[in-house]
């Protein structure tokens, strides 16, 4: 009963940090907790959430993916570039096939070519940011397409169309990861590869799989970023992969491998842009922003990494309580009688 | 020197590994320490090499009475081991001189700079006492084993051994690398260093022990000098009488053959095996560590490649490359090691059980939750597995409830053909007659069983036939009166005719 408590407050951690960030900065400025700024934070979050999202699969299996702000790049790039000569179908279609194809290059160097998964990725992020510059030659490249732009701007029931699309995509992706088989063996393999393997799961297809869903799900991040600013930036993406590492580990994600969820890689994105929009409405300098965010996660992942020593202290400050069977007072008293 | 261990005891928990062991041994005298797995001469040897303290007892080493609190109190007193895992005890990136001398705490070749030469000199030179010839320059790694194993021995000679025990030491070596070994031991000897030399190969104890002590079950079964012993008489010590209401055996062996290997190979783990196994049959494999037993299953599992040789499933002839082919010809495999290659222990115990069987729960690739909770509480109670509900994380269980959900997961499958290797490994006794009443269950239901084990008592009380293997080859087929574990062993024992 216990442990579930524990587990579940565990599980929650990143709910529990929201609200409390939340309750402070309602409390600071009366801004904060309107509608309009609540959908600006979704807005903002919303690219992080959905490389965060991709990176959770990555991380569940135990590997990590440094890519994804690279994938981003150049698929935005792509899309961009194709945009100027063919329909959105195309285009789209297009920029998918580029994440999942830099998905699949790096759940084979991983998996066939043995290589560690944060060498792999540093190695494919510095060869996509390159291809990047090299197609768009540095130039920021101007997408006309409307119905693209609309995948950033429109706002469906006035809430804005990219959160939409992290909407459906923590639905959805939550359903694989919590649901299916597949994503039953996202987490086997996470947990212990070999004996995954001996209970008949391809391991490797499923880590390249994961990578895979890492791919895409970074270029529909890049689609969200083009569209909003209407040109694809030659630099895009560049250092977002540690804004989504770090959402990941804030919703309760374990680094090695075999336990999390998606739901709490959203809270801790969403985390992460309401510490954002709560320096910005309370006019903190932008320099100590980075600040602020660092020593959130660095607090994120000493709560994952010291649940012992956290139970030790709560079970030495429960002791302290005084417990009503137990009067240490009353006892002495009484034999002084 | 001499050292006497009197009416040592020791216990892990519940279980007692040793139960009043008195034994002697004194210098230029090789002692050779035999018995079955479990009998307690590992436990018996970290007692002298002071890695683990007994519950009671007494060691003397000169008359003296002392305590051994840890390692480096036996190494002060000149009492070295040389472990069968030796190979963890080397640095296969430094040199030999510096393998040697890892542990150099007076500072002899130097406070802040190591001396190299002087290193390499004096390496050289204690090689050559035992007759290693290896470049102290060169890496560890670039020596043999058995060229490692000589090293092991020459470090132990940088310090004053008095007392040298050798586990298993030939385990690896092959033939000449062996004698050299032989050669060594007797050097020692005339040195007036003690041995106690741990092995199962009777061969080599009757060639160069002076003395035997048998170990069954944590106490002496038999002791005496090697010129009057005969094999005979310490491979009985070593069985002993055994309970036989311990074991539930039932037989439910069939005439239909649902499992044939036709002169199976692979590469150098076992040659020209030629096994069946009927429906209900329970095959045990026995044989004793290396002899290739378990490769023979992790090949019909797919997971070391047939080089010659066929499988046939109920009379089809299969090729197995893969677990997936293994599982879809209906043959499920349990692992020796469950926590390395079994269980997912941060996963629940329904996770971990319907691991195996996701397939048939999930036809749109959806999991049916209310299928899978339902099937794996009735395998949750067909097998007893006890656990505060299904969905607490298998790594909280004890080892046999763990075990009990590796069962699980395969019999969930409802394979035809069910692999086992070492299932009561490190089990309490009670898991132990649970496993068993499983194995019956199982057989009863017409499942083909191979069992593994190198527990003997077990293999031949739960087993309808046994194969014995040697050096990768089937050497006997014991049914009916011939099993025993007397024939078990002999058979499985290097100098057995």
């Amino acid at each position: 009963m216990k442990s579930t408590l524990l587990k579940t407050a565990r599980e929650l951690r990143a709910v529990w940090m929201l609200l409390i960030v939340s309750l402070i900065l309602f409390i600071a400025t009366p801004l904060f907790l309107t509608g309009p700024n609540l959908l600006n934070v979704l807005l903002a979050t919303s690219v992080t959430a959905l490389l965060a999202a991709g990176q959770t699969f990555v991380i569940i299996i135990g590997e990590i993916d440094l890519s994804v702000g690279a994938v981003l790049g150049i698929s935005g790039a792509v899309t961009a570039i194709t945009l100027q000569t063919q329909p959105l179908l195309i285009g789209l279609a297009v920029g998918l096939g580029v994440g999942a194809l830099a998905g699949l290059i790096n759940g084979v160097l991983v998996t066939f070519l043995r290589m560690p998964s944060f060498i792999a990725t540093l190695g494919s992020t510095s060869v996509l940011a390159g291809l990047t510059l090299f197609i768009t030659q540095g130039n920021p490249i101007r997408v006309a397409n409307e119905g693209f732009l609309a995948i950033g701007q429109s706002r469906p029931l006035d809430v804005p169309m990219p959160v939409w699309i992290v909407l459906a995509v923590v639905v959805i992706f939550g359903v694989l990861l919590a649901r299916t088989r597949f994503g039953r063996y996202v987490y086997a393999t996470g947990d212990n590869a070999e004996a995954s393997r001996l209970s008949g799961i391809k391991v490797y297809q499923v880590k390249i799989l994961a990578f895979m869903i890492s791919g895409i799900l970074a270029s529909i991040a890049g689609f969200i970023l083009t569209a909003r600013l209407g040109t694809a930036q030659p630099t895009a993406g560049t250092g977002l992969e540690l804004a989504a590492i770090a959402a990941v580990i804030i919703g309760g994600t374990s680094l090695a491998g075999g336990r999390g969820a998606l739901v709490g890689t959203f809270i801790g994105a969403i985390l992460l842009g309401v510490i954002d929009n709560g320096l910005n409405l309370l006019n903190v300098s932008p320099f100590l922003q980075g600040v602020v965010k660092g020593f959130v996660i660095l607090f994120a992942v000493f709560l994952d990494r010291n649940s012992d020593l956290i139970r030790g202290l709560w079970k030495m400050l429960s002791s302290l309580r005084p417990k009503r069977p137990v009067r240490p007072n009353k006892p002495e008293l009484a034999s002084r009688h | 020197m001499k050292i006497t261990l009197n009416d040592i005891h020791k216990s892990f928990g519940e279980t007692a590994v040793l139960m009043g062991v008195t034994l002697e041994v004194r210098g230029g005298e090789v002692l050779a320490l035999v018995g079955e797995n479990g009998a307690g001469k590992s436990t018996l040897t970290r007692v002298i090499s002071g890695a683990y303290r007994p519950d009671s007892g007494k060691i003397v080493i000169d008359g003296e009475p002392v305590t051994l609190k840890q390692p480096q109190d036996a190494m002060a007193h000149g009492i070295r081991v040389i472990y069968q895992e030796f190979l963890q005890n080397i640095f296969p990136h430094l040199s030999v001189s510096e393998n040697m001398f890892t542990l150099d705490e007076q500072g002899t070749f130097g406070r802040l700079f190591v001396g190299k030469k002087r290193m390499a000199k004096k390496a050289t030179e204690l090689m050559a006492r035992i007759g290693l010839h290896a470049d102290p320059h060169a890496l560890a790694e670039t020596l043999s084993i058995g060229e490692l194993q000589m090293l092991e021995i020459a470090k132990s000679m940088a310090h004053d051994t008095k007392l040298l025990i050798l586990d298993e030491p030939t385990a690896a070596l092959d033939e000449q690398e062996s004698e050299r070994l032989f050669a060594q031991i007797e050097a020692m000897r005339a040195s007036g260093i003690a041995i106690i030399y741990i092995s199962h190969r009777l061969e080599e104890v009757f060639r160069i022990s002076d003395r035997i002590i048998v170990l069954r079950n944590g106490t002496v079964a038999l002791e005496g000098p090697a010129a009057t012993l005969t094999e005979r008489e310490v491979v009985t010590a070593m069985v002993g009488k055994e309970l036989d209401d311990f074991y539930p055996k039932e037989s439910h062996g069939t005439e239909e053959v649902v499992l044939e290997m036709t002169s199976l190979s692979s590469g150098t783990h076992f040659q020209e095996v030629t096994l069946s196994v009927k429906a209900g049959e329970v095959l045990g494999i026995g044989g004793v560590m290396g002899c290739g037993k378990g490769s023979v299953l992790r090949s019909l599992f797919g997971l070391l490649p047939v080089t010659a040789g066929s499988i046939s499933v109920k009379g089809k002839a299969v090729s197995i490359g893969s677990p997936q082919a293994a599982m879809n010809a209906g043959i499920a495999y349990i692992t020796p090691d469950r926590q390395a290659e079994g269980l997912l222990l941060q996963q629940s115990v329904a996770h971990n059980i319907s691991l195996a069987s996701l397939d048939e729960m999930s036809p749109t690739g959806v999991i049916k939750l209310h299928q899978e909770r339902t099937k794996t509480r009735s395998i949750m109670d067909a097998l007893h597995v006890k656990a505060a509900s299904p969905e607490v994380a298998v790594g909280t269980l004890s080892g046999g409830n763990q075990q009990k959900v590796l069962f699980g997961r395969w019999v969930m499958t409802s394979p035809r053909i069910l692999l086992m290797e070492e299932p009561t490994r490190g089990v309490d006794i009670g898991a132990k007659a649970e496993i068993y009443r499983i194995i019956n269950q199982q057989a009863a239901l017409g499942v083909a069983i191979i069992l593994v084990s190198s527990d003997l008592p077990e293999l031949v009380a739960m087993s309808d036939r046994v194969a014995v293997m040697r050096h990768g080859h089937v050497v006997a087929e014991l049914t009916g009166d011939d099993l025993t574990q007397n024939r078990v062993l002999e058979y499985a024992l290097e100098s057995a005719a």
